[in-house]
């Protein structure tokens, strides 16, 4: 009798050890917030003692699982769209997309009808933009990315009407291709971008509309190709998750957010 | 040696470097890249900054335990599916081809669609959420079929005298199976366990979907835990800055490889002796 009730005890104990943790915070999303989420999340667990988990796989599982109450913020790299009206977005930072070339193409500058000529297939041949005699390798990134979405929307394009050589997913691959390849062009994240090329990958960012492909173009809210980074959530937050979302966008995480090549928003 | 043998012996030759040379290579420039990081510091420390410091402690903890129940539910299971096959089903009939078909398919689904249906099922439908659990179930049920079938094959492989001998003695069909056929098929059987690990600790997909992302050392089963496969997979392709660090734990998963394959024929290796 009393073994059964230990048993019993036992059994409650372990079970209730399987509950999740009342004040865990749970954040899923887009694969280019979530390295400076996890760090960031590292340091608010440091200092309050919260858990947060963080979880990647792209900006639309950021939205649905924010929508379903799977998490308590979805990580999405671009603004909401208005049939995502429901949600509360949330802006901690920012990120641009820089068009990318090879260091060896003597192309400059191209301007927004060329690139969409390139990516259209209308324009194969590098000679007649100024470069030399050679086909031009088209990298498109994949479906569902928000680099992606961004580029279409920014050049006026339905992605059935771009004649892509490679398809591509996250910014590294973008890189590496262009990297490899002397007459690739290419789109990727401007922090991205512009730590490979300082870190010595033979790349060229192309200024857009006039406007170069510098951090300081985006801060200033010239440069033409850039994106929100948001945190989106639904109802009221919590007392943790505001408290998060304070903790993120204090100035003092500014370097954290360098360290990814995102710019903070500044308040 | 008529020279055709002699050119068929040296084509062959040829295409072994053809398959090995590149293998080189791979091994080499995770060497170049990843050999600066790695330390004893590097594996006994747990991952800082989104990977960018510190090492991978608590990612060989979460890996071993989604190996750990893949493993301890795809074995058992998988071991039971291929006597019922082996056994039940004898072999070129219609019922074999079509279950052999339909375990085949399913051998060929890609992975990402046991991630999506494993996040669907085990992390949402049964409310285990992102988890070491979900991971490794999500992983059984991609390795089941391939555990499936190689062990079937290897049943299958056991003389049929030796089954009428046993017949002949009549020795119980639990005695026929727990002390002659399944130790002499186990060397095809560790085959396919050493091939459902390397395809387990190799697969990312549907691990960022179930075990998920988190960077801590998980506390229970139940806790998220990020394996090194997707860490590899987020270093290089997500983190700026991240390839030492990603071809550094390629190269610890590499030998993690190297050893439970070592580990897995020593352990299963063929029942000698009994026989001669």
């Amino acid at each position: 009798m009393i073994g059964k009730t230990l048993k019993g005890f036992l059994l409650v104990w372990l079970l209730s050890g399987c509950q999740p943790a009342e004040d865990k915070l749970v954040i899923t999303g887009s694969s280019t917030i979530s390295p400076l989420m996890a760090d960031l999340a590292e340091q608010f667990e440091t200092q309050s003692g919260i858990q947060v988990d963080v979880q990647s796989g792209g900006s639309g599982r950021g939205i649905s699982d924010a929508r379903q109450g799977l998490a308590d913020f979805g990580m999405v790299s671009r603004a909401l769209k208005t049939d995502e009206q429901d949600l509360t977005a949330h802006l901690i930072g920012r990120d641009g997309i820089a068009m990318i070339v090879n260091a060896a193409n003597p192309v400059t500058a191209l301007s927004n009808a060329e690139i969409v000529a390139i990516y259209t297939g209308e324009q194969q041949n590098w000679s007649s933009l100024g470069g030399d005699d050679a086909a031009i390798t088209v990298v498109h990134k994949a479906d569902g990315r928000s680099t992606q979405e961004l580029f279409l929307a920014h050049f006026g394009l339905n992605n059935d009407q771009v004649q892509p050589d490679m398809v591509i997913g996250e910014n590294q691959q973008g890189i590496k291709a262009v990297a490899n390849d002397v007459n690739a062009i290419g789109y990727v994240s401007i922090g991205t971008a512009i730590y490979e090329a300082d870190a010595g990958a033979p790349l060229r960012l192309l200024p857009l509309s006039g406007v170069p492909a510098t951090l300081e173009s985006v801060d200033q809210g010239r440069y033409p190709l850039s994106r929100e980074l948001n945190l989106v959530s639904q109802g009221e937050l919590s007392e943790t998750a505001s408290q998060l979302l304070d903790f993120m966008t204090d100035p003092d995480r500014a370097a954290t957010y360098h360290d990814y090549y995102f710019l903070p928003v500044s308040r | 040696m008529r020279w055709p043998d002699r050119l068929a012996g040296m084509i062959g030759g040829l295409l072994l470097l053809a398959v090995l040379v590149p293998m080189g290579l791979m091994l080499w420039s995770l060497l170049e890249q990843g050999a600066g990081v790695l330390s004893m510091d590097f594996l006994l420390e747990d991952p800082r900054q989104a990977g960018r410091t510190g090492g991978i402690a608590a990612l060989l903890v979460s890996t071993g335990w989604i190996l750990a129940v893949c493993l301890l539910v795809a074995v058992p299971v998988g071991l039971g599916c291929a006597l019922y096959l082996s056994e039940q089903v004898p072999a070129g009939t219609r019922r074999a081809q079509w279950l052999g078909g339909v375990l085949d398919m399913l051998a060929a689904v890609p992975s990402i669609v046991y991630g999506l249906f494993g996040y669907q099922f085990f992390a949402i439908s049964l409310g285990l959420g992102f988890s070491i659990l979900s991971g490794g179930l999500a992983l059984a049920l991609m390795v089941l079929p391939l555990m499936i079938r190689s062990a079937e094959q290897a049943l299958r492989g056991v003389p049929m005298s030796y089954r009428q001998a046993s017949e002949a003695l009549s020795i119980s069909r639990w005695g026929w199976v727990r002390r002659i056929l399944v130790p002499q098929a186990a060397p095809g059987i560790a085959v396919g366990i050493i091939l459902s690990i390397g395809r387990a600790l190799a697969e990312t997909a549907v691990l960022l979907f179930t075990a998920g992302y988190v960077l801590r050392q998980p506390d229970s089963l139940l806790d998220s835990g990020r394996a090194l496969s997707v860490h590899i997979y987020d270093l290089a392709m997500n983190v700026p800055g991240g390839m030492p660090r990603a071809a550094a734990t390629g190269l610890v998963l590499v030998a993690i490889l190297v050893i439970l394959n070592l580990l897995v024929r020593r352990w299963l290796r063929p029942a000698q002796g009994a026989w001669q």
